[in-house]
């Protein structure tokens, strides 16, 4: 559509169309390791602690070791699960992303990696979502239905967990750049 | 607790003269001489018009956007009633020596994901009810700018954000609640509060259905901003 243009206007958008798709490509980087660090962070989560447990009163207390790992809590699978496959489309889109500005931009492409973008951003916000809602329960508790915290027992678990929150957090936050970059590409098209 | 809902169904009232004072510059311009006709009667006009202005498919996707953002307004004010109203309380008795039967209850203040819920949900409501009146406005002018289709695209996009969040955070919530987990020695409670937790997981279904709503508005702003590209 370029080619009824001038020149030298063909040029400058031709830059400027490649600036956004390099800035697409970094963040797509960016997105598939924050990702993938979140989910290798949160999966190999595991500490086991002696924790003593009172029997009865007279007696001393008894040591057990305890262990809490992240496949104990469902919200924490599907956090990994979900950063699993939110890293894997992450590199999948990347290698698309490159191979279709070799072969020129098709409309339907970007509109599916527009759509797959959305629903990894609202997968990875439910992930975090879901996650820190427990996760807040492990740290503080529940005084109304007796659930008591952990995180004072399990320091190193809850600390490696915040982490591949706060990463995966990060990760959804580039999602959503990517979708305002795609929003506003389209909107540039029409002047 | 059913003024924590106020908020939401207050904007509703408030919402609708928006869009009176902008219809009135509408239908003064072309018949002056209906001063007291009402505005539904003279809104047609101007749709027709744009018809033949703009290609016609356009405007069944103006129609669709706000007919889904009507949808996701639905949503987000039942997901909220529901969760506010999931109040239930129960005769519990004391592990102590006592024993004594006590009344417990229980309510969604009683977590911070739940009270993220319907802050969130609150906020998609008003959102909705925001851009639904743009898009209505939009449906009686002549085409859509790609700007204002540019710019829902980006605020859907932060509402689904905040939307799935809340609906991640109560559902997991919600799951323990359901479950309890054996190995930190939470025990389930939905066994005693039944009401309660079936409120619960019906305010977390609806939820999930605005977040669906949220995702197809934006699906059809990208599609409609696409369609527009050739001339």
């Amino acid at each position: 559509m370029d080619t009824q243009k001038g020149n030298d206007h063909g040029e400058v958008k031709e830059v400027g169309n490649r600036k956004v798709s390099m800035s697409e490509v970094g963040l797509r980087f960016l997105a598939f390791s924050l990702t993938l660090v979140a989910a290798v962070l949160v999966g190999v989560d595991k500490q086991t602690k002696i924790v003593a447990i009172p029997v009865v009163s007279t007696l001393p207390p008894l040591n057990v070791p305890v262990t809490a790992k992240y496949h104990y809590f469902s919200a924490f699978v599907y956090f990994v699960v979900v950063n699993a496959v939110a890293c894997a489309y992450a590199l999948i889109s990347l290698v698309l992303t490159l191979a279709s500005k070799k072969g020129g931009s098709k409309g339907g492409l970007a509109l599916m990696i527009t759509t797959l973008d959305l629903v990894m951003l609202a997968l990875l916000s439910s992930a975090s979502g879901a996650t820190g809602g427990v996760g807040l329960i492990g740290i503080r508790g529940n005084s109304h239905v007796q659930w008591k915290k952990v995180c004072n027992v399990f320091e190193k678990f809850c600390h490696q967990m915040l982490a591949g929150l706060i990463l995966s957090v990060l990760g959804s936050a580039i999602f959503l750049l990517l979708l305002v970059i795609s929003a506003r590409k389209l909107q540039k098209k029409h002047y | 607790m059913a003024t924590k809902g106020e908020p939401v169904s207050e904007p509703e009232k408030a919402a609708p003269p928006p869009e009176a004072p902008v219809l009135e510059p509408e239908k003064a311009v072309p018949p002056p001489e209906t001063l007291a006709a009402e505005p539904e009667k003279e809104a047609p006009p101007p749709e027709t018009k744009a018809a033949e202005h703009a290609p016609p498919p356009h405007d069944y996707l103006v129609v669709v956007d706000l007919v889904l953002r009507v949808v996701l307004f639905a949503a987000a004010v039942t997901s909220v009633v529901v969760m506010v109203t999931s109040k239930q309380t129960k005769m519990v008795t004391l592990p102590l020596p006592p024993f004594s039967k006590v009344p417990r209850p229980a309510k969604f203040t009683h977590s911070p994901a739940f009270i993220y819920f319907v802050v969130a949900l609150s906020v998609a409501g008003l959102y909705s009810i925001i851009t639904a009146a743009v898009s209505f406005l939009a449906l009686l002018k002549p085409g859509r700018p790609a700007k204002l289709l540019a710019h829902f695209v980006i605020f859907d996009v932060l509402i689904l954000g905040i939307v799935a969040a809340a609906t991640g955070a109560a559902g997991g919530v919600a799951y323990i609640g359901l479950k309890g987990n054996s190995h930190v020695g939470w025990t389930k409670v939905c066994n005693v509060y039944d009401k309660f937790c079936r409120q619960v997981g019906a305010s977390v279904a609806v939820s999930l259905v605005a977040s669906i709503v949220l995702v197809l508005l934006v699906i059809l702003s990208a599609y409609s901003l696409s369609k527009k590209i050739p001339q």
